[in-house]
């Protein structure tokens, strides 16, 4: 990781032949979790699905049992999607301590992945509010603060674009994702312990049950592997387009 | 020639930030008449549904759109001056620590959206409170105000130094920074809200919103704080 | 055929880290393998060389040639990715403090505030560095630069000569060792460079001065050293008692030939 001898951007170390493994595996262990989601997990408390069913002392719809599925990816997808941003910051403090380019890419790197999983998240957790709730839309405090962190990864991606000096691109990069990373918890717990008078806030179902628990797990972890993969392709690719801009730079010399 | 205290230099700093706008009053004018503005279009906007009430209840909500949209006005504007000439060059080769640089500016900041503050706030209470009853908790919204001030001016300065050197500055100040002070904002209608209905269980959803507001507002600055010298440095 | 390095190279490579000949006190600058790179992009390529006190440097080349560059790490407005430098002894990168009293800048901007008068303008630069009688600085230099009579306009109704003058008054405020110019002449005409020259000339004293020039003919004419930089690297470092401008203007035709193919 830390050789730095040739002045061309290396590219091609030993993790890269991993990333096409890992891809694999996590589609296959994604691919898994959902046939578990469906046919191993019980439904909530070992309800049936025919008929609606009295859950916790309330009436639920087959319908919601079956949205409860969604959450077998959502949760995944989005604790993922915050371990991408928060290595997004810490390659961005890598950058700033040592100046070097490669951390830089790292962290755009990260963020895309980031971002890819924030809209997955966004998806998924809409579809669940939508069968849930029966809106589209409402400000619960992770939606709200799944939305503001995706916004914030956006601006960062425009404003990298808006920036014409590379190394200064790469200084205000890395500041935005440290600052996007302490601004998430602030928004999550902000939206939480804020009592509101219109949406109650959501509290926790109790402990999970261990199928369920299991199904989180593999997809879980399908879904990192995923995330890996493709953080591990796409930084290949970047590192290699630096590799060609700088061997013609070269040529020009 | 000994190296003056920080201190010192963060008061010439400020007080070139306090003179040269009592000179051109470029930013309270142009803040303090977007304000106004964005008061009438409230006028329109709400025309037909506001009878007093109903603003009431939406009242803190809409002081704070009024307040988040004037800063960003001022806020786009308070590097202009230091850009122009290259004068944050001239500040940047004194020997100064430059955490001094932000402080200043958010401190100049800070002083110029309150004094904007000071002529909104009573204008959209007469525009649009005046014919109801006022609850007598309604000066507390002076607390989620200002510590709302203090926070968004904070990072607000940072991210106009950033903005500064991008390509249309405006709009990337908006898009940076609307997002990131989002809880802020939450916390600070939250409470303005609840001082503003004043009912019997108002402190439930003022102090908590405080408190956290309170907390952004200190997690934030340091990390400003801390991350400015990078900033300036590029 | 020409020869493609000066006769005075040898100041420059060779001894770069050691020289046992010249006392380092004694050197106002000092740049040793002072590279400014991002990724494989190096605007500053391993410069090396020793400017001894009172001279007067002139750093020339094509856009580009990473001579802007340079100075803002001279000047510590940029950090080097690595090598080291030192201001009058003082290490840039250790002390970069104590660094910025020693040097003042002068740039084609003005860096002064617009809004504000002349005297304020040097007011606020003396106060922040901390100057023992700003106000008898402040009287003193704008006499220096002729321009007490306007002491109390805005600098915002002053021609560009005028600012001009003013910025050579904000530069050295706090009486700098070494002083850097940074294309000073941009946007003058004929009679405020006459009248920038002449001022340069009488703060002179034993200061310092590296000047980041295009005009070949005028650095020529100021420096007591040259230096050709091209595509961040130094093509020649020479005194001018070494030089002949013909031979000089006929190598930097070369360099900058190199510098756009």
């Amino acid at each position: 990781m830390a050789q730095r001898k040739v002045n061309v951007p290396e590219a091609g170390q030993w993790p890269d032949k991993l990333a096409v493994p890992a891809l694999a595996a996590g589609a296959a262990l994604t691919t898994a979790g959902f046939l578990m989601a469906f046919l191993f997990a019980a439904p909530v408390n070992g309800a049936a699905l025919d008929a609606p069913e009295l859950v916790g002392g309330v009436m639920v719809s087959h319908q919601q049992l079956l949205s409860q599925k969604i959450f077998y990816f959502h949760m995944p997808v989005a604790i993922v999607s915050f371990i991408a941003l928060a290595f997004g910051a810490y390659y961005g403090v890598r950058f700033l301590t040592t100046r070097e380019q490669r951390f830089d890419t790292c962290s755009r790197v990260a963020m895309e992945i980031a971002l890819l999983f924030v809209v997955f998240t966004m998806i998924t957790g809409d579809l669940w509010t939508r069968f849930e709730w029966g809106v589209w839309w409402t400000w619960e405090p992770r939606l709200t603060t799944y939305l503001i962190l995706m916004l914030i990864v956006i601006a960062y991606f425009v404003m990298r674009n808006a920036v014409d000096d590379p190394e200064r691109r790469a200084t205000y990069a890395s500041v935005i994702s440290v600052i996007a990373l302490v601004d998430v918890p602030i928004c999550f717990m902000i939206t939480r312990l804020i009592p509101s008078s219109v949406h109650p806030v959501i509290t926790r179902e109790g402990g999970m049950a261990p199928d369920m628990a299991a199904t989180v797990v593999v997809i879980m972890l399908g879904m990192m592997l995923v995330g890996y993969g493709l953080y591990r392709l796409r930084f290949r690719e970047a590192r290699l387009a630096e590799r060609v801009q700088a061997l013609k730079e070269q040529m020009e010399d | 020639m000994g190296r003056p205290s920080t201190f010192t230099q963060y008061k010439t700093l400020l007080a070139k930030d306090i003179r040269q706008e009592f000179r051109t009053r470029e930013m309270l004018t142009s803040m303090g008449i977007y304000a106004l503005l964005v008061i009438i279009v409230y006028g329109a906007a709400l025309a037909l549904t506001a009878n007093g009430i109903d603003v009431m209840k939406m009242g803190g909500g809409l002081l704070w759109v009024l307040i988040v949209f004037t800063s960003l006005l001022g806020l786009g504007r308070s590097f202009a001056h230091e850009k122009e000439q290259g004068c944050m060059e001239g500040i940047l080769l004194v020997p100064l620590d430059r955490s001094v640089v932000f402080l200043a500016k958010a401190t100049a900041n800070i002083l110029f959206m309150l004094a904007v503050e000071v002529i909104a706030v009573p204008l959209f209470y007469f525009f649009f409170m005046s014919g109801e009853p006022v609850a007598p908790t309604f000066l507390a919204i002076v607390a989620p105000l200002v510590v709302g001030t203090v926070g968004m001016a904070g990072i607000g300065t940072m991210l106009s130094t950033i903005t500064m050197n991008t390509r249309s500055r405006d709009v990337m100040l908006a898009v940076l920074f609307i997002p990131l002070i989002y809880p802020l904002l939450y916390a600070c209608v939250t409470a303005t809200t609840a001082a503003i209905a004043g009912t019997e269980f108002w402190m439930d959803f003022f102090v908590m919103p405080l408190v956290l507001a309170c907390g952004y507002d200190v997690v934030m600055l340091l990390v400003c704080w801390v991350l400015y010298d990078f900033v300036v440095g590029a | 055929m020409r020869k493609t390095k000066g006769p005075g190279v040898n100041l420059a490579r060779g001894e770069k880290h050691t020289n046992p000949t010249s006392d380092p006190d004694e050197m106002a600058i000092r740049a040793l393998g002072i590279t400014k790179a991002f990724g494989t992009r190096k605007a500053v390529d391993e410069v090396s060389f020793e400017l001894p006190e009172g001279a007067f440097l002139s750093i020339f080349g094509p856009n580009g040639a990473g001579k802007t560059t340079l100075l803002r790490v001279l000047s510590t407005l940029a950090r080097p990715s690595a090598g080291e430098a030192y201001i009058c002894g003082v290490d840039l990168r250790e002390n970069p403090d104590e660094a910025r009293g020693l040097i003042g800048l002068i740039s084609h901007q003005s860096m002064l505030y617009p809004d504000l008068t002349a005297e304020e303008n040097l007011m606020l630069y003396a106060r922040l560095y901390g100057v023992a009688d700003p106000q008898a600085r402040v009287s003193e230099l704008l006499d220096a630069v002729g321009l007490s009579h306007r002491r109390l306009d805005q600098v915002r109704t002053f021609s560009r000569g005028m600012t001009q003058r003013i910025s050579i008054a904000r530069a050295l405020v706090h009486d700098p060792k070494v002083v850097f110019l940074d294309e000073p002449y941009s946007g003058l005409d004929p009679h405020a460079v006459d009248i920038f020259d002449e001022l340069i000339e009488s703060v002179r004293g034993n200061r310092t001065f590296v000047m980041v020039s295009h005009d070949l003919a005028k650095g020529f004419a100021m420096c007591t050293h040259a230096l050709v930089l091209a595509r961040g690297r130094i093509v020649t470092y020479a005194r001018k008692d070494d030089l002949d401008f013909a031979d000089f203007s006929a190598l930097y035709r070369d360099t900058v030939g190199m510098g756009v193919a």
